[in-house]
């Protein structure tokens, strides 16, 4: 989440759809727009609605306290991923053969 | 005029929603059928979703409401002076449903002590003699409000006119502590079990 909305505003919809095409994981509406609410009343994210062919639409972007925690996460997830890359190797190697 | 613009099936799906999102502040709840109603139009005039789908892709309304509801609750509840507010977010914050009754009725029981000493500290002032904190030799102490047997035969009242700034603080101490102690839980909770990550602020509150 933290990923797609690095390089701007998003609204619900693309966010599903950018996760899906960038990453195949397939979120649902019924858990997205939850969590999206979670993370605005939380103030990582801020919204604002943005009127576009007649239809408003609510956009996402990450607060600067939503911007450091993502950064915050992106070591973590860099930190494990190296170790499971390690604790791989013997077997990626094999694959690779 | 779109397709979903008043079309009943998506106003009935947006009003049992609503309906399910009583108890969370008005504006917060229109806010959010507000972007349902656009999820659902983008989903079927943008990328051609027959109507019946695009509910169904958002699930039972009322299950989606609760969702929205009990995090809001939750997240006002860690920062709220409302004990009341504090109570709806601890019931969300509990795992099955001995854990619920549980925590509500530590809860509970917390504020029927505040009650109790608050009651006590103002009753004092109409019947001074009936309410106080009395030692009977031999007895234990106990803390008394208006009844017929008061005061004990051969018993000490002890705390006078004091009786009332030790009763409304400890009252506030309960107070305090049981209301912290909720919010605790609850944050505790939505770290635990991933309902959100823990984070040093309150928005919008003390």
């Amino acid at each position: 989440m933290f990923g797609c909305l690095w390089s701007g505003r998003l609204y619900g919809l693309e966010i599903m759809r950018r996760l899906d095409s960038d990453s195949d994981l397939a979120v649902s509406a019924s858990t997205l727009y939850p969590l999206l609410a979670r993370l605005k009343t939380e103030g990582l994210l801020e919204s604002e609605w943005v009127e576009e062919a007649g239809r408003p639409r609510k956009y996402y972007r990450l607060t600067s306290t939503g911007r450091r925690r993502a950064i915050q996460m992106a070591r973590m997830w860099s930190r494990f991923s190296a170790t499971l890359e390690d604790l791989m190797s013997p077997l990626l190697k094999e694959v690779a053969r | 005029m779109n397709a979903t613009a008043q079309n009943p099936r998506v106003e009935s799906y947006l009003a049992r929603a609503r309906a399910a999102m009583r108890g969370m502040p008005e504006s917060d709840a229109e806010e959010v059928v507000r972007e349902l109603r656009s999820y659902i139009a983008d989903l079927s005039e943008q990328e051609g979703y027959e109507i019946d789908a695009a509910l169904r892709s958002l699930g039972d309304p009322v299950e989606l409401a609760k969702k929205y509801r009990a995090e809001n609750q939750m997240v006002h509840a860690e920062c709220s002076g409302s004990p009341l507010t504090v109570f709806q977010g601890l019931r969300h914050a509990t795992r099955g449903r001995s854990g619920r009754i549980t925590a509500s009725a530590l809860y509970i029981f917390g504020y029927i002590n505040v009650f109790m000493l608050w009651s006590a500290a103002l009753e004092k002032f109409f019947a001074p003699s009936k309410v106080g904190l009395w030692y009977v030799p031999g007895q234990i102490f106990s803390l008394t409000l208006v009844n017929n047997t008061i005061p004990p035969d051969g018993g000490r009242e002890l705390m006078g006119w004091w009786l009332v700034p030790a009763a409304v603080f400890l009252g506030w101490l309960i107070h305090y502590i049981t209301k912290k102690t909720a919010q605790w839980w609850i944050r505790r909770y939505r770290f635990r079990y991933g309902k959100g990550p823990e984070i040093g602020f309150c928005i919008g509150g003390s």
